[in-house]
């Protein structure tokens, strides 16, 4: 019982962090802002999704916590990669 | 857990249209970025749905494979761009 | 020194992908490990310095969900790039995860690094920068 509200709750904030993330991404800001928002959507709210999903079925807790992992050091790093990239033209060192 | 499933196909929606929608190409990769993460993040979901684990493993290996190729990718475009 | 939590971080990801402790894949995992190329730092790292960025990446879990509800719950509309230093007798693999930390908490993206010790970090803010 409490093991299926926790999941609930995990997965129910996951899921808004997802769409309110996904959000501005319509809008007409610069890219280091959408990252800033996709990285609360993607990182943190899959990472909160995949955690609820552990809870509720811990059987195959292996392949979660790899894509657990994968997740957070993989979306991390492809915006680093991203801001790094996009901010080429405007900035010289 | 069919609401879980909607939701993410409502919020997969939304980078795709970016995707397509948008002229400049750093809002486009942003996009292509989200798409994989949230596809692989649906697949995974789906897997747990149905307790269906060989759909598990490819929903990781999108999520591996596809943010290595968008980095690569943008290593890409940035070398292009200057020439 | 280091080698060995290389290798152990290998076998873990190996056994985590496999889902398979039996004695025969526990060796087959120690022998890929052995076999992937290591990445070699000439500097020595210590152990001490290894142990406090565990602890702080573990730490920045947590910080990065409150920043993401501070984000949610009042607007941060505006936009401010710093240049923060490195702190001294950083070596490689310890600057690629404070780059990683800084860049996981959503307040802060680290857009580029410096060769002479400084990050330039990208920041939104709630209130107008001066």
């Amino acid at each position: 019982m409490v093991v299926a509200i926790l999941s609930n709750v995990c997965i129910a904030v996951g899921l808004v962090f997802l769409l309110w993330g996904t959000w501005p991404l319509l809008g007409k800001r610069s890219v280091l802002f959408k990252l800033h928002s996709l990285s609360v959507a993607d990182t943190l709210g899959s990472m909160a999704i995949v955690v609820g999903l552990l809870i509720r079925i811990p059987r195959e807790w292996p392949l979660l916590v790899l894509a657990l992992i994968s997740l957070a050091i993989w979306n991390t790093i492809l915006g680093y990669v991203l801001a790094y990239c996009s901010t080429e033209g405007r900035t010289n060192d | 857990m069919n609401w879980i499933i909607g939701t993410m196909l409502l919020a997969l929606l939304v980078p795709m249209y970016v995707a397509f929608d948008s002229q400049h190409i750093w809002q486009k990769m942003l996009a292509f970025a989200s798409v994989s993460t949230k596809s692989s993040m649906l697949i995974l979901a789906i897997s747990v749905l149905r307790d269906d684990w060989t759909i598990g493993v490819v929903g990781v290996l999108v999520l591996c494979v596809g943010n290595a190729a968008l980095m690569l990718l943008a290593q890409t475009i940035k070398q292009v761009d200057k020439w | 020194m280091i080698w060995y939590l290389e290798l152990a971080l290998r076998l873990i990801i190996w056994l985590l992908l496999t889902a398979d402790l039996s004695w025969e894949n526990i060796a087959i995992g120690v022998v890929v490990s052995l076999l992937i190329p290591r990445c070699t730092s000439t500097r020595i790292i210590r152990l001490r310095d290894w142990f406090h960025a565990g602890w702080e990446s573990l730490v920045a879990i947590p910080q990065a969900y409150k920043e993401a509800f501070e984000i949610m719950l009042r607007p941060h509309a505006f936009e401010e790039t710093t240049l923060e230093q490195v702190p001294p007798r950083r070596t490689p693999g310890l600057i690629f995860l404070d780059i990683f930390i800084i860049t996981f908490t959503p307040k802060t993206i680290v857009t580029r690094y410096h060769e002479r010790g400084w990050y330039e970090v990208h920041w939104i803010r709630r209130r107008k920068p001066e």
